[in-house]
């Protein structure tokens, strides 16, 4: 037990006190401290503190050959681990000048599009029940597990996916795949109200997420946040329309964006995002082109001297590999721009000011992945 | 293919990176292979000038890196825009093992946490930086992993022979 006499009259009167939310704690999902400097119940300072699931991803990249690595990037963002996959293949064929077959293409943007949806559920249901709202996490979760049986049913994993392949994919998609994901797609339509219903009008909701945690346009340039956090400050980027890569540039599809910059309106862009995501998909269905999934490519690359970058949206933002290749089967050096770990860094100036109980909404509304973060 | 608004902005560019800094190298790279349009060699210093031009012009620091070299590090800095048509700007600058660059966090606040990472793994301290410390690594740590001497095992030279 603590002896109280030795606490003196001014640490008891002291008005400004730090707080340690995390590491374990439940809206956080990850392992992530944040240390809150408050005054009574508003926050002075906050400071994210990371590196509690570092894994030494870059450094793993040194010591293993370009074939090795491709388990790895998935791990990074468990919860987009297809698109990081797919953006580390993309990044590997820059460097060494490899084509893709065209219906390669299209089962990446099919399968990253289901993944992008499975993780969205995750960033706006899980930023409701940080709210407090239960059900709307429950119905989202029994959405994105359509989505990882149909994803293990041509991959083999549920999360943490190696399906892509220097110069395609792993295998072809099978009947079972195309069919379920056509009867997934018409499933989630019908939802689509329902979850309107459900959660978008609720009082306690909106008054908790509107006008709170606002980044402004300038703070988003200078801090470089991306993704759906960026474009709820109202600014149309989308490396997927921007930066076109893959087959993107072959559908037809919109980017929602909102002007408020608050936590309504990052939840408001995601669920909206959640619609294109399934034009994207049954376009892809629509028009899957015949041919082979992957390319004549040797058994181990090697690429040429020089260096690549690529960047490609994730989940959570513009995602990107910097390779340097020294002429041999290792890599010399790969940095991954984590979009999480830029996203994160702009809390220290949007939340100074807010209660403490707005923390775990503008967290959460965030939407970062801790392991991505700390790689 | 470039087009004419991007290449109009790449003139652009181009003509006030030279204003700014006189002595750094520009060149036009291949996008196709490179993922990036501008190459800015920087070999005599400039970092600061070119991360002022940069924001000027409304781009975001995309990310900070380096490259162990063994005798030299390579710091990489990567800018792109998302206001224009898509550009992405290289700078590159070679610096002595215990060189100490100044930061650009005082430009760009993103650069806070990107270049404390960058001295977490390969210990380059950074002048003027507000809180240059370890970031992922434990605060205790007395190494810097991604240093090509760190973590070196019998596996690492041989893995060519046992695979292939």
């Amino acid at each position: 037990m603590l002896n109280i006499k030795t606490i003196d009259d001014a640490t008891i009167n002291q008005r400004v006190y730090q707080l340690n939310l995390g590491p374990q704690h439940p809206s956080t999902h990850g392992v992530m401290h944040l240390l809150l400097t408050l005054d009574g119940e508003v926050v002075v300072k906050i400071e994210p503190i990371i590196g509690y699931s570092h894994r030494g991803h870059e450094k793993m990249a040194e010591n293993r050959i370009y074939e090795q690595y491709l388990p790895n990037p998935a791990r990074m963002d468990y919860l987009s681990g297809m698109i990081f996959n797919h953006g580390y293949c993309m990044a590997v064929e820059k460097l060494c000048g490899i084509e893709v077959p065209r219906r390669a293409e299209y089962i990446r943007v099919i399968t990253s599009e289901l993944n992008r949806i499975a993780s969205h559920f995750i960033g706006t249901m899980d930023y409701a029940m940080g709210l407090g709202a239960i059900t709307p996490f429950l119905w989202g979760w029994d959405d994105r597990e359509n989505i990882l049986d149909l994803l293990e049913m041509i991959s083999g994993s549920r999360l943490t996916y190696s399906y892509g392949r220097f110069g395609g994919v792993r295998n072809d998609i099978t009947k079972e795949f195309y069919d379920g994901t056509r009867k997934f797609i018409d499933r989630l339509r019908s939802r689509f109200w329902d979850y309107e219903n459900l959660i978008n009008q609720n009082v306690i909701f909106i008054k908790r997420s509107k006008e709170v945690g606002v980044i402004s346009k300038e703070d988003a340039l200078a801090f470089g946040v991306t993704g759906p956090t960026l474009r709820g400050s109202g600014v149309k980027y989308d490396v997927r329309k921007n930066e076109p890569y893959s087959a993107y540039p072959e559908f037809k599809f919109e980017i929602p964006t909102r002007k408020e910059g608050d936590c309504l309106a990052r939840y408001q862009v995601r669920m909206a995002e959640l619609e294109q995501s399934v034009n994207i998909i049954e376009q892809a269905l629509d028009h899957l082109p015949p041919g082979p999934v992957r390319a004549k490519v040797p058994r181990f690359v090697t690429p040429p001297e020089g260096d690549c970058y690529v960047t490609f949206e994730s989940a959570r933002g513009a995602a990107g590999f910097y390779i340097v290749s020294d002429g041999t089967r290792v890599p010399y050096r790969i940095k991954v721009r984590a979009p999480s770990f830029s996203n994160l860094f702009v809390l220290t100036k949007i939340c100074p000011g807010h209660f403490l109980a707005d923390i775990v909404a503008i967290f959460g509304s965030i939407d970062v992945t801790v392991p991505e973060i700390d790689r | 293919m470039l087009t004419a608004g991007q290449k109009k902005l790449l003139v652009e560019l181009k003509s006030s990176l030279a204003e700014a800094v006189p002595e750094g190298q520009i060149s036009e790279s291949d996008y196709a292979k490179k993922g990036y349009h501008l190459e800015v060699r920087l070999d005599k210093g400039g970092l600061r000038r070119v991360a002022q031009t940069m924001l000027d012009k409304r781009f975001m620091l995309e990310t900070v890196t380096a490259v162990d070299f063994i005798d030299s590090f390579e710091l990489v800095y990567l800018y792109a825009t998302y206001y224009h048509q898509y550009c992405r700007v290289l700078t590159r600058i070679r610096i002595a093992k215990d060189a100490q660059p100044y930061s650009v966090s005082a430009i760009y606040p993103a650069a806070i946490w990107l270049e404390r990472e960058v001295y977490d793994f390969f210990g380059i301290r950074f002048q003027e930086h507000p809180d240059l410390k370890r970031i992922i690594n434990p605060d205790d740590a007395d190494y810097f992993p991604l240093l090509k001497n760190f973590g070196k095992t019998k596996f690492t030279d041989q893995i060519d022979d046992i695979l292939c």
